[in-house]
């Protein structure tokens, strides 16, 4: 979908707050939004919240040949999905800029500062190594995507265990997790990115944009550290022009965020480890919100199956008694060859006038009834068939192989002429093909 | 004729919350057991010239799995959860507009198209899409000695010898989809869907249950 | 690369330079004759030719068309044959796109837009040997190109690429010293005025150490900065010269 332009009114407000040192939200200049880090149920699965954008982070792993370049280090794979669930102005499948901005980001913050120990992921030398993928899906995009999603792929990585594998001599046995403990990956550090925009050339600057923030702003720079005050990547985007002192002065905001962010992931890695040695169920269904009057939840319920036996033969022994006379109707299918059915004398199909209006008629009538898929397939074969009979010719059917007449009630049938299709549309031919050859 | 085992059916926990992303026009998220979908609906809105009906609205579902990009497997489910919801929502109200519905799996522990169902449902009546009918999504499987379990979880759906999904619509509990996999009876089959329709009556109070609850407060 | 001294107990690097030498610039303007602005620069091993169509009216999608400045859109792209093993996609991969941006913003910061509202400037880069420092090679070249082409702008972009290395920072890194695990950053500058336009930087550095990395590099920049005008000087004079001024 296409964006929709910010009105000038809106640009015009939101700069004038700006220089105003006040901020939509009523956030300080250097404030984080509340962060919020939850966990999914397998290893390696976490979601994050910055304020109202949402991301989700999935960690895999798998065996695969290593590069020959380095061929006794393990492959690392970052992949950012722009989902169309965030914005409308995402689409599925295309690279836009934003997503190649992101995706390199990503992996420079953590592929190039080598946070991860590359060569503890090598299981046979020049062989066999583990990749480790890196997912993170955006479902909800109100501002500064990077953040959140450095966040939640940094959080998700030190949440992923990967099975434990063992060698002996030239054969490689993986575990699964039941066998054997899986073991989690080491990690040197964790660089945590943090997003300062620039309005009014310069002048302005604030930390953490939100979505209308970002839209009025005139460039980023993003500055990946981790709690060490190393600084693992930085970099500037959009046309402004910094100056030195600037950017001395956001690597040191940056030093402060980082390592309260960084307290905040090891605490939620921490209560989450607590909770599943203590055996708790964990995942995305325990965390869903009690309290909240948008959320339900009910427990495991039993489904009354008394009369589900008497209903289903009910249904069967009367399409059976139809199949009776439906069978003086429709010959019963020959099979000249095994695997091959024939149902009619398979004669050559004249396309005469005649027998194309009548389709046509039948194809109306059955378009106006609201069907859904096979089913006005279905109810056409019958309705053909049963003109067909009506005038007495033998039974045409067409010799095309896909149309397998398919009867499944017949009594109902007459009444699809007129009512709005059968009680139950089925697809698959397999219950009619079992019902002939009995 | 075999006659199934129906002694224990039962539905594992399910829950849903309404409203939880900023950005999209109705979104909900669903979860069965450990199984939970994320479903966000867009619309109606602009659409493309190329995609353009002139009476109807376009439907377009996207689901996005967890690991990976969307291969053929999504694509068939897209299109199971897309005829559902044609079946049920008043497109014609909505001429050359767009409606985007986008799923996306959180955690898939069995039973992941009638969780698509079920979010999509919800998802869709929070954006406020007008509907003729709801509609749910219930899973039976058979296992490998005939007896019937709805609402499978991932063990048990690998150890069935056939699985099946029905979507069933509210007001006369008819079957809008169905999808199959496996060998099975016509009894079988009958029997599930009977099952199914049993199954969603309990799902349709739900659903009446958590919108009583949302609107329950006067804002 | 183990046991390779980046930088030797003299203060020799790899190369025979000192920590703060630059590699010798070659540069030569108005190489092709076709195009509006065109220049070929030499910063050491690094061979970069650099073209610029423009400013002319929006071709392809007229929607991006700007109503108040002209639109650049930059390319980058290397030479199959530029780097040691032969490349496989020269241009279409994340690293190739990236750059492009980067190019983009950085000279978006520069050239004066506001004078060609409504038009479209291309700038097309491409490396014909790779041996570190890509990004600055280029910048430095298509600078050129866009004075060839007479296209105003604000200053020179001068650009460099910096490491650090044993607590000293390295101008000018090559090929050997970037792979080397060194931390690099790439800095594009308009010498007048300090301001910088692009600031990119990977792998692990203490925070004291930024400033003394962002200082050797702003001065590395003049440097190149000087170099630059004096090949502009000189094409200048040959070009009026020729045309008998």
């Amino acid at each position: 979908m296409k964006e929709t332009p910010l009105s000038n009114c809106e640009r015009d407000f939101l700069l004038k707050a700006i220089e105003e040192k006040k901020r939509l939200d009523g956030r300080q200049t250097y404030d984080y939004r509340k962060i919020k880090i939850k966990f999914g149920t397998d290893y390696g699965c976490c979601f994050v919240d910055l304020g109202l954008t949402r991301v989700m982070a999935q960690v895999s792993g798998e065996l695969v040949a290593p590069k020959e370049s380095r061929p006794n280090e393990g492959i690392m794979f970052f992949n950012i999905e722009l989902s169309p669930m965030a914005a409308p102005t995402f689409e599925q499948g295309r690279q836009s800029e934003l997503s190649v901005k992101l995706n390199r980001q990503l992996e420079r913050c953590l592929r190039n500062s080598k946070c991860i120990d590359t060569e503890s992921l090598c299981v046979v030398s020049g062989e066999k190594v583990w990749q480790i993928r890196v997912d993170v899906h955006m479902l909800n995009h109100d501002g500064n995507l990077m953040d959140a999603a450095s966040i939640a792929a940094i959080t998700a990585l030190c949440h992923f265990r990967r099975p434990d594998v063992s060698i002996q001599g030239d054969e490689v046995t993986v575990y699964s997790p039941e066998e054997r403990d899986p073991i989690p990956l080491s990690i040197y550090h964790m660089p945590i990115s943090v997003s300062f925009s620039f309005f009014q050339q310069g002048t302005y600057l604030l930390v953490d944009p939100c979505e209308r923030e970002e839209r009025v702003m005139d460039g980023l720079l993003m500055i990946a550290m981790n709690k060490h005050r190393e600084i693992c990547s930085i970099q500037s985007s959009g046309g402004i022009m910094l100056l030195k002192e600037q950017v001395m002065r956001c690597s040191k905001i940056a030093s402060v965020k980082v390592s309260e962010i960084t307290e905040l992931v090891v605490k939620a890695l921490e209560n989450d480890k607590k909770a599943r040695k203590a055996g708790e169920k964990c995942g995305f269904a325990e965390s869903l919100p009690q309290e909240r009057i948008t959320a339900l939840k009910v427990g495991k319920t039993p489904v009354e199956v008394m009369d589900v036996t008497e209903q289903a033969n009910d249904i069967v022994q009367k399409a059976e008694s139809c199949s009776l006379t439906v069978h003086t109707r429709v010959p019963s299918p020959l099979v000249p060859v095994p695997g091959v059915g024939q149902v009619g004398q398979g004669q050559q199909t004249t396309w005469g006038l005649e027998e194309e209006e009548e389709e046509e008629e039948e194809e109306e009538e059955v378009d106006e009834e609201e069907e859904s898929d096979n089913s006005s397939e279905q109810d056409k074969k019958v309705t053909k068939m049963e003109e067909e009979d009506s005038r007495g010719d033998v039974v045409e059917i067409s010799d095309s192989e896909e149309e397998e007449v398919v009867i499944l009630h017949p009594e109902t049938a007459d009444k699809a002429l007129k009512n709005t299709g059968s009680s139950f549309h089925q697809k698959g031919a397999a219950p009619s093909k079992q019902k002939r050859k009995k | 004729m075999e006659a199934c085992n129906t002694s224990d059916v039962t539905l594992r926990a399910f829950g849903c919350e309404h409203n939880l992303l900023s950005r999209p026009d109705g979104s909900a998220s669903f979860v069965q057991g450990d199984t939970s979908v994320y479903a966000a609906v867009y619309g109606p809105a602009e659409v493309k010239v190329s995609k353009e009906i002139y009476d109807r609205a376009t439907l377009e579902v996207l689901i996005q799995p967890k690991v990976g990009l969307p291969s053929v497997r999504e694509r068939s489910q897209e299109q199971c959860v897309r005829e559902t919801c044609e079946a049920s929502l008043l497109l014609s109200l909505h001429p050359r507009s767009s409606l985007t519905l986008v799923l996306q799996v959180l955690h898939d522990d069995g039973s992941l198209l009638s969780c698509f169902l079920n979010a999509a449902c919800m998802a869709l009546m929070d954006a406020g899409l007008p509907m003729s009918c709801l509609f749910c999504g219930v899973t039976c499987a058979i296992s490998a000695d005939g007896q019937i379990i709805t609402d499978p979880t991932a063990a048990q759906e690998k150890e069935s010898r056939a699985l099946m999904t029905f979507a069933v619509d509210s007001r006369e509990r008819k079957v809008l989809m169905s999808t199959t996999k496996g060998s099975f009876s016509v009894h079988e089959l009958q029997q599930c869907i009977a099952v199914s329709q049993k199954a969603s009556e309990k799902m349709f109070q739900f659903y009446r249950d958590s919108v009583k609850r949302r609107y329950s407060k006067n804002l | 690369m183990a046991g390779l001294e980046l930088l030797s107990d003299q203060g020799y690097r790899l190369d025979g330079r000192k920590a703060t030498e630059l590699r010798k610039v070659q540069a030569r303007m108005g190489v092709f004759a076709q195009a509006d602005g065109s220049a070929y620069l030499e910063q050491g091993n690094t061979k970069a030719l650099a073209v610029v169509y423009g400013p002319h009216e929006m071709r392809g999608s007229r929607s991006r068309t700007l109503h108040d400045r002209a639109v650049i859109n930059c390319q980058y792209s290397m030479a199959t044959f530029s780097t040691a093993e032969r490349k496989r996609r020269p241009h279409g991969d994340r690293k190739s796109t990236e750059m492009s941006l980067h190019l983009k913003q950085t000279f978006e910061a520069a050239v004066m837009t506001q004078l060609y509202p409504r038009s479209q400037i291309d700038i097309y880069v491409k490396i014909l040997q790779s041996d570190g420092g890509n990004y600055s090679v280029c910048v430095n070249a298509a600078t050129l190109a866009v004075i060839d082409a007479g296209i105003p702008m604000r200053d020179y972009v001068c650009a460099c690429t910096v490491g650090f290395v044993d607590e000293t920072p390295l101008a000018d890194l090559c090929y050997a010293e970037e792979s080397g695990g060194v931390s690099s950053l790439a800095l594009a500058l308009l010498p007048r005025g300090g301001q910088i336009a692009l600031l990119q930087m990977d792998a692990r550095l203490h925070q004291d150490h930024l400033e003394t990395l962002i200082e050797a590099a702003m001065t590395a920049c003049k440097g190149v900065s000087k170099v630059l005008d004096q090949v502009v000087r000189q094409h200048l004079e040959e070009v009026s010269m020729l045309t008998g001024e």
